[in-house]
């Protein structure tokens, strides 16, 4: 008797763990009629709110991309703005479908959270800001200066490594916050600042004199940034990867949001599996036929989204670098589409 | 001259006539501020630390402030051509979005409406000189947290539905706040009494309830309420995250209360107890005409100092992903069109401002109270 | 005026017995502060409780109303039985004035307010009615002028008064008096006496624990000595003063009276 109660109550709080982890989110996602997308609580060109409340960035533009994918529709999202303590927990718990937060793809958090890295819409690195009156034209010019960081973060290791490995002599000046480090710099307490390429750009606009700046071009750690889905619903990655590679392809092939109806009449082999006239790879995932062409109508290509959110196109004005194609001297690739 | 305090012939009733009064700000401040070596040093020091901290602070919120603009570029010292101080255009482009969130634009009307209709029925109700109390506090209670929820939440009356998700910035501040601190006084009171019943089976449940909310951090109690619940409930229940957030920070200032109760109610005199009990006066009418009002009149003090915490405690919500006021002023300083070296500490400064308003209105509310409770007191 | 939720038994005839402790014990942890007591009060009639500190007099008028509970013995109030029951406790209390040594008026409310408290809240009178009914008792203290003032406000003798009226106006068949004058400046001892002596007068059942052997002289119809939680002896009072019986009793009289 006692047995069986045992195995009953197993029963019964197994159910309630089941009910927790759905491998049915795209349906779910179609029943709620919205894509709740995971962001950040404000990251200049990534994820921030406009003046009159929308959305707006780089990773934004992402959910869009999947949302039209699914929807024909970018507005049918709901953002999540979640810190960085908490981000990994929503997804786990089914708070938010996908985390598009500028998350560095990890050994550890790919395998010990129950999460799946679906791709890198960002390839970002540290690297260093000093101001042009300083007249150093690379980080290996730094023997012997003083960089500001903040205390705590992987940046303190990767500046120790990289002048040690250049046998170079630095002196560092720490802070606890990142706004307390920027001021450092600003008051001219130190020669560089050092933290994600990407920070950089954003917070050199918060300096006195911006124009003064530049952004030493070596990178010396590897921050790769992405979306992320949970594990066990392998329908829901392909749909938030091929979304990613889609946009790739399409800048690739020279698609952008105003040269889609050409693409529709496109004879180019690959075009025309792109554009759904051939084939129905859309439909092998859950999606329409068209689902590539609803992303790039409605969000753009790759190189489209980049440069609107952040680069020539934005305050931030970051160069492409390591984020271009293949094709063009950077890094970024996807798998055809056939 | 001579003072008129310090006059030989002594105290006048009545007063000193006019004509010796003239020179009273000097004498007084020679008999009182400079009367001695150390109290000049210390004069002069505590107006050297007033120069030093608030000339900047009238310089940078004031003087040197820029109140118009457009963009981040007008807030720029080579722009403006001298030095800036807080960049007020920051706060008026964003400042919808610190008040409501991301509410829709043309459904802020309600938000208005409520607040209007809150204000309203909490005024009377706090001026004790105004009548019909009762009916007041019906309203009050009863009524408007119906209305107020119609209103903000809407899908309903031909209202269009507005996610809480999307509420922010003051109006969440005031959401809970304001819920948490009308929740949390009835029902401290409550467990205080519980906890001093006869009664083992109430005092063990409110012991073990005031200790186990007292015991985990706010934070936790968010954190728990938002992701863990959920893995509890059968797959279909699903509780609002504003909800849920609300009812724990109200069960946790609930606990807090209780003891500050707790202690009013062990300052009463057990005589009070037994004049009452002597009179045929039941339990709950003791205690409701008897010996609350004098043990609440008695912790005033520590009720408000609980209200207060509880509004800037309110803060900690950003950590479950719900847009408080400052939540949503963090969001503001990422937006790169309005990224000036003083936005930051403009932003701040704006927010310090709301949040010391509301503080300093609560504190001198009570204290008011507190002075006009105590007539008897000679 | 109504009386909410009457006792079963009928009392009709003024010999009634008012109340009747038979056999009380009552102890506080080891202390035994109640040694088998036995009173018996009849309606209308004023008994003076005296004795040294520590003898019991207030306990015992305490366990009249509940106020203490006994632990062995019976306690019989206006013919109804006090046990566990707290209903049966209120609907003694309401019938059961007292008056106590620290005056215990309601700091936060006006003497008018203190007054009709109870007659609003646990006989339901009216408002207007309770109020009248708390003046016409104010008036009886001579007191009425003050209705408007705070506690805080009056004299000690004045509030010794108003709380005789607070009791008052639940028209109680018994009054207790829990050594009413002895926390006053002596010039207000009179007026409270006075106060007590008119009360006596108009046949009210009084119990009153005081040292104030003038008033028993005046008013009581019994002395009762108390001693160690004991009732040593219960006389009249012209037997009493004059001729008492017991050595300790004697012994106690010759300290309080010279």
């Amino acid at each position: 008797m006692k047995r069986v109660t045992l195995v009953v109550a197993l029963a019964a709080m197994s159910t309630f763990v089941a009910g927790s982890v759905t491998a049915q989110t795209l349906k779910t996602v179609r029943d709620r009629g919205a894509l709740t997308c995971g962001v950040s609580q404000g990251l200049p060109g990534f994820s921030t709110p406009d003046d009159r409340g929308n959305w707006t960035g780089f990773d934004v533009d992402f959910c869009r991309a999947i949302a039209a994918a699914i929807f024909n529709d970018p507005a049918k999202v709901k953002f999540s703005p979640l810190s960085a303590k908490d981000r990994f927990t929503a997804l786990q718990t089914s708070e938010i479908d996908v985390l598009s937060r500028n998350s560095t793809w990890t050994m550890l958090r790919d395998t010990q959270l129950g999460l799946n890295f679906a791709a890198v819409n960002y390839y970002d690195g540290q690297g260093f800001m000093v101001r042009k009156s300083l007249k150093v034209n690379s980080a290996l010019e730094l023997n012997g200066a003083s960089i500001c960081t903040q205390t705590g973060t992987t940046t303190e290791l990767n500046v120790a490594d990289y002048f040690r490995a250049n046998k170079m002599k630095y002196e560092v000046i720490a802070f606890s916050t990142a706004d307390e480090t920027l001021k450092a710099y600003d008051a001219a307490r130190c020669d560089a600042f050092t933290t994600d390429v990407s920070q950089l750009y954003a917070m050199r606009l918060k300096l006195a004199k911006p124009d003064e700046q530049m952004i030493l071009p070596e990178i010396i750690s590897k921050e790769p940034l992405g979306p992320v889905v949970r594990q066990g619903d392998d329908q829901w990655f392909d749909v938030v990867k091929w979304t990613f590679f889609a946009m790739i392809n399409a800048e690739e092939l020279g698609v952008t949001s105003k040269t889609v109806d050409e693409a529709l009449k496109s004879t180019k082999p690959d075009v025309r599996r792109l554009a759904g006239t051939e084939g129905n790879f859309g439909e092998q995932i859950g999606l329409t036929k068209d689902w590539a062409m609803r992303i790039i109508r409605h969000v753009g290509n790759y190189g489209e989204s980049f440069e609107r959110n952040i680069g020539s196109g934005s305050k931030l004005n970051i160069d492409r670098g390591l984020n271009k194609l293949w094709s063009k001297g950077g890094i970024q690739y996807a798998p055809p589409i056939r | 001259m001579v003072n008129p305090n310090l006059d030989p012939r002594g105290y006048q009733p009545g007063g000193v006539p006019s004509r010796e009064r003239r020179f009273r700000v000097t004498t007084w401040a020679r008999a009182n501020l400079f009367n001695s070596w150390l109290n000049a040093v210390l004069t002069l020091a505590t107006l050297w630390l007033i120069w030093t901290v608030c000339w900047p602070l009238l310089k940078f919120l004031l003087i040197d402030a820029v109140w118009d603009g457009a963009s981040r570029v007008d807030c720029l010292a080579d722009r403006v051509g001298r030095d800036v101080g807080a960049c007020w255009p920051f706060i008026g482009a964003k400042l919808p979005q610190l008040l409501y969130g991301f509410y829709p634009i043309n459904e802020q009307w309600r938000v208005n409406l409520t607040a209007a209709l809150g204000l309203g029925l909490l005024v009377p109700l706090l001026m004790p000189s105004l009548p019909y109390k009762t009916a007041n506090a019906i309203l009050f209670f009863g009524v408007y947290p119906v209305v107020g929820f119609v209103l903000l939440v809407g899908g309903m009356l031909g209202l269009e539905h507005v996610e809480t998700r999307l509420w922010g910035g003051l109006l969440v501040t005031l959401v809970i706040a304001v819920t948490g601190i009308v929740g949390s006084l009835p029902l401290g009171i409550l467990l205080a009494l519980g906890r001093r019943s006869e009664m083992p089976a109430v005092r063990g449940v409110s012991i073990i309830f005031i200790e186990f909310w007292r015991g985990v951090p706010l934070i936790t109690v968010l954190f728990f309420a938002t992701y863990m619940l959920p893995l509890f409930l059968p797959a279909g229940w699903a509780i609002n995250p504003l909800l849920r957030v609300m009812i724990g920070v109200m069960l946790f200032a609930a606990a807090y209360m209780a003891e500050v109760v707790r202690g009013g109610l062990q300052a009463i005199p057990r005589a009070q107890y037994e004049a009452a009990q002597a009179l045929g006066l039941g339990y709950w009418r003791m205690m409701g005409l008897v010996i609350l009002p004098q043990a609440l009149k008695l912790v005033i003090p520590g009720i408000v100092n609980n209200f207060i915490g509880l509004f800037k405690d309110t803060t900690l919500v950003l950590i479950v992903a719900i847009f408080d006021l400052l939540g949503q002023l963090r969001a503001a300083f990422s937006d790169p069109n309005w990224a000036a070296p003083t936005t930051v500490a403009t932003g701040f400064a704006f927010a310090g401002i709301i949040y010391f308003c509301f503080c300093f209105g609560m504190s001198r509310y009570a204290l008011w109270m507190e002075r006009r409770l105590n007539p008897a007191d000679r | 005026m109504s009386e909410h939720g009457s006792s079963p038994v009928i009392r009709t005839t003024r010999n009634a017995v008012a109340v009747e402790l038979s056999g009380v014990h009552k102890w506080f942890g080891e202390f035994h502060a109640l040694d088998g007591v036995d009173l018996k009060v009849m309606r209308g009639e004023r008994v003076v409780v005296c004795g040294p500190s520590g003898s019991g007099k207030s306990t015992m008028i305490r366990c009249i109303n509940g106020l203490e509970m006994h632990q062995r013995g019976k306690v019989v109030v206006d013919g109804v039985e006090l046990t566990d029951n707290l209903k049966r406790i209120d609907e003694v209390r309401r019938e059961v004035g007292m008056v106590f040594q620290s005056l215990n008026l309601f700091p936060h409310l006006t003497v008018l307010e203190n007054c009709t408290l109870a007659p609003i809240w646990v006989r339901h009178m009216p408002r207007r009615e309770a109020e009248a009914l708390a003046m016409q008792y104010l008036a009886r203290v001579y007191i009425p002028e003050q209705a408007a003032k705070y506690p805080g406000q009056l004299s000690g003798g004045q509030q010794q008064r108003v709380a005789i009226a607070r009791a008052l106006c639940m028209n109680p068949k018994i009054m207790l008096f829990d050594e009413p004058t002895s926390a006053l400046d002596p010039e207000m001892v009179k007026e409270v006496l006075d106060t007590m002596v008119e009360l006596a007068m108009d046949g009210m059942t009084m119990i009153v624990v005081s040292h104030e052997m003038g008033f028993a002289r005046q008013v009581a119809n019994r002395v009762v000595f108390m001693d160690f939680g004991q009732i040593v002896e219960s006389a009249e009072p012209e037997e009493f003063f004059s001729h008492p019986k017991h050595e300790r009793t004697k012994l106690f009289l010759s300290q309080i009276l010279h």
